[in-house]
């Protein structure tokens, strides 16, 4: 049969099918984003020559932007400055689950990239990692005071190190369906966590739509922990570094989120990975969540209709204060195995220089730790480059540093912090006492065990203070 | 063993002048020593199992006396304290706890379950070997890929296993698979048994193609019914078998992160946590790798115990 397929045309046609669709799946990508208004709005970016001479080959390690447009602009930007400086630059970019585990073997191994970044505190690699103590006073000399959430997280106050060299962060309002919070007069979206409760309750009751603060083991629902211990004045730690979880401030808070979590939530928000808030959000399934813009921007692209729908409140009020997490915090470290200290701290200086850039290709997602870096931040809140509906929706974020806070406030990202963090012991807490596993009390009582244990195995390093 | 060569046809052709000189042997070569043959065979195995599990194993249990962590791979030796520690964290012994009752419950129903397809798959039938490809599938593909599929199926929003419940008139809203400890403990469980199954069912596909057909044509003969012959003849000759795919069952259970790690995270409130994941959350992600060590060590012993009594038992029904 003539028509028949061979198996050599059978291999050609795939290979132009798969080229075909992976074409159309990069121009998907490629269009899914929203688009800048008015393209000229972007800064312009500024050079300044290294204040040593430079050479050989710079290796980076950093997450993929959950905003694929600063990964696109990063790789181009790094490109050009090692061109100009002479240094061989290679950028690579994983999923930012990933970055600890590989940062951890390349401590391990001492060997590997000359810098890596990550977006959670990553204060356990002190021991492994340059003092970037230079940096920062360079940086501070340049550009003013570093925003507090960015030097306690990245400052060790017991060693009077820094460990990290942060740069930027991103905040975590909270996010909501204006359409949804109308119907319960509240279309501003809740203001306090008693009106979240209030109002949440009877979108569900009317609506069968829940509310999607997480209890999951993941960091969305660790953030939102936080949140909620802050404002009824509770916390992990003192400014000290004294454990000081177990009081009747947490039990309040804990008894809170067993409310919230009966009368407004469902057994959804014990099975999200990070993603799941966004998908809830966007698919109608969540009246409320608490997590960056990133949705909101996605929604923007995939489904306008939707993305005029989701509105920003800052933090939410509780007893005691109006407090939420910092969503994403840059740290930059450069492990003492880097063959090119020098060029990384220079590099790290121009990405800092030129911060507005950043900001602006991330499409207002970081915000700089230096605040004189951006004085276009502001403007370009009140009036969205890339097409809010309205085009101020963003501009709650002008106010973002006076209620967020690093992990550990009012102490500092230490790594006692950070295994609590990352073992989840918080929204376990909250967890069990929600689900009637253990009483409000009997849950925090736990907590303090573990966190004191925690605490205990670090101090003995000489790590955290207390 | 050298072998002296022969010319076809005949005996060797004796020298011109007529006198017999004995045959002349080749040089025993490299290749014809069976014990340097055997070890060049089995050595790519035994440095591969010497590189990947020896010196892993060896520096587990010299991390689990010690202080390191993943920022600082300096090595102090710090006795006890991190067994101490980890006996304290009623985590775990929730994770000890669930690890047990996973590996139990899956090892049941995977040797169940493998009989049943070995049954069906040593059948003659059309397409056979189709069906013993996609069967074989679930055990094929990486754990981690067939795991993030599940993580779709089990998704409490988009779960298509809800969407087809849901149609059916089953159900009026999603399950919530994950989002509930008993039905993320019957998720993992049942993610487990899907992959594993496969292999127990061609292990023991080998021990029923074992058997000798007059065996069981005799039981036929006998009068004896399928039912019969599976219990009288069937299920006693493979046995042994039977218990070496539990026994690899068990143990691939037992160690894995990848499952309980992809689908909950440990969750909810812990109650899928088991103590690879247990072990890696404190070792790796929290980064007492000191802790973490500690942790995964305790495997090894109940596992060791486990295997030598399923091997014993083996051996005894071997004899018998």
């Amino acid at each position: 049969m003539s028509e028949q397929l061979s198996r050599r045309g059978f291999l050609q046609s795939t290979a132009v099918a798969m080229g075909a669709a992976g074409i159309a799946a990069g121009c998907a990508s490629e269009s899914s984003g929203p688009q800048a208004k008015d393209p000229g709005q972007a800064p312009k970016e500024v050079f300044t020559a290294p204040t040593r001479k430079l050479s050989g080959s710079l290796s980076i390690l950093m997450w993929s932007h959950f905003v694929p447009r600063h990964d696109k602009w990063f790789d181009k930007f790094v490109a050009e400055w090692g061109k100009r400086v002479g240094v061989t630059v290679r950028v690579d970019h994983i999923n930012t689950v990933d970055v600890p585990r590989r940062a951890a073997s390349e401590i391990q191994a001492k060997q590997g990239h000359d810098v890596i970044q990550h977006i959670a505190p990553f204060s356990q690699y002190e021991p492994s990692v340059l003092d970037m103590a230079d940096l920062v006073q360079e940086a501070t000399r340049r550009w003013g005071p570093q925003l507090e959430l960015c030097r306690k997280s990245s400052y060790n106050p017991n060693t009077k190190r820094f460990y990290a060299y942060c740069p930027g962060w991103s905040p975590d309002p909270g996010d909501y369906r204006k359409s949804m919070w109308e119907k319960v007069g509240l279309p501003n979206g809740p203001g306090s966590w008693d009106e979240l409760l209030r109002g949440a309750s009877e979108i569900k009751r009317t609506t069968g739509v829940p509310c999607g603060i997480g209890l999951s083991p993941e960091t969305d629902s660790n953030m939102a922990a936080r949140a909620l211990l802050w404002s009824y004045g509770a916390s992990e730690q003192d400014p000290n570094e004294k454990v000081v979880i177990n009081s009747d401030a947490t039990v309040a808070a804990v008894e809170y989120m067993t409310r919230l979590w009966k009368q407004a939530e469902t057994n959804e928000v014990f099975s999200w990975v990070p993603a799941s808030n966004n998908q809830a959000l966007i698919a109608g399934k969540s009246s409320y969540i608490l997590n960056s813009i990133s949705a909101w921007r996605t929604a923007m692209g995939t489904n306008p209709k939707i993305g005029d729908d989701i509105f920003f409140v800052p933090a939410l009020r509780g007893p005691r204060a109006a407090l939420a997490a910092q969503h994403v915090i840059q740290q930059w470290v450069i492990p003492k195995h880097a063959k090119n200290a020098d060029a990384a701290k220079e590099f790290l200086l121009h990405y800092t220089a030129n911060f507005p850039a950043v900001t602006y290709n991330s499409e207002l997602y970081d915000l700089p730790g230096w605040p004189s870096l951006v004085p276009q931040l502001n403007g370009w809140l009140d009036n969205d480059p890339f097409g809010a509906k309205p085009a101020n929706k963003l501009s709650l974020l002008k106010t973002a540093t006076s209620w967020s806070a690093n992990i550990g406030y009012p102490g500092p990202s230490n790594p006692a912090i950070g295994e609590i963090f990352n073992t989840n012991v918080l929204p376990t807490m909250f967890g069990r006492a929600a689900r009637g596993q253990v009483s409000a009390k009997e849950a925090v009582a736990e907590a303090d065990r573990q966190i004191n244990s925690i605490f205990k195995n670090w101090r003995a390093r000489g790590l955290v203070g207390g | 063993m050298t072998h002296a060569r022969m010319r076809r046809g005949g005996p060797p052709a004796g020298p011109p002048d007529g006198r017999f000189r004995p045959a002349r042997r080749s040089k025993p070569g490299l290749a014809d020593r069976e014990g340097f043959l055997a070890w060049a065979m089995l050595l790519p195995s035994v440095v591969y199992i010497i590189a990947l599990v020896g010196v892993p194993f060896l520096l587990a249990i010299a991390f689990a006396f010690s202080d390191v962590t993943t920022g600082d791979p300096s090595y102090d030796f710090v006795g006890f304290r991190n067994f101490e520690a980890i006996f304290d964290d009623r985590v775990f012994w929730r994770s000890l706890v669930n690890t047990v009752v996973f590996t139990v419950i899956t090892m049941i129903f995977i040797v169940l379950l493998g009989k049943i397809l070995a049954n069906i798959l040593v059948a003659d039938f059309r397409g056979k070997w189709f069906v013993r490809f996609l069967v074989l599938l679930p055990w094929t593909t990486p754990v981690a890929l067939s795991t993030i599929s599940w993580l779709w199926f089990l998704d409490s929003i988009y779960s298509p296993v809800d969407w087809v419940l849901r149609q059916l008139g089953v159900i009026d809203t999603n399950v919530v698979w994950l989002g509930r400890p008993s039905a993320a403990m019957v998720s993992v469980i049942a993610v487990q048994v899907w992959r594993l199954t496969p292999l127990a069912a061609v292990i023991v596909m080998a021990g029923l193609v074992a058997i000798p057909r007059d065996i069981d044509e005799a039981a036929r003969i006998d009068g004896a019914g399928f039912w019969r012959r599976m219990f009288e003849v069937t299920i006693p000759l493979t046995l042994p078998v039977i218990a070496v795919a539990g026994l690899f069952g068990a143990i691939m259970t037992f160690t894995d992160m990848t499952v309980s790690y992809v689908l909950t995270r440990g969750g909810p409130t812990h109650s899928t946590d088991v103590l690879a994941s247990w072990a890696y959350f404190r070792g790796i992600e929290g980064g007492d790798v000191g802790q973490g060590a500690a942790i995964a060590l305790f495997l090894f012993p109940i596992l060791l115990a486990g295997a030598i009594a399923i091997l014993r038992a083996v051996r005894r029904l071997e004899s018998q």
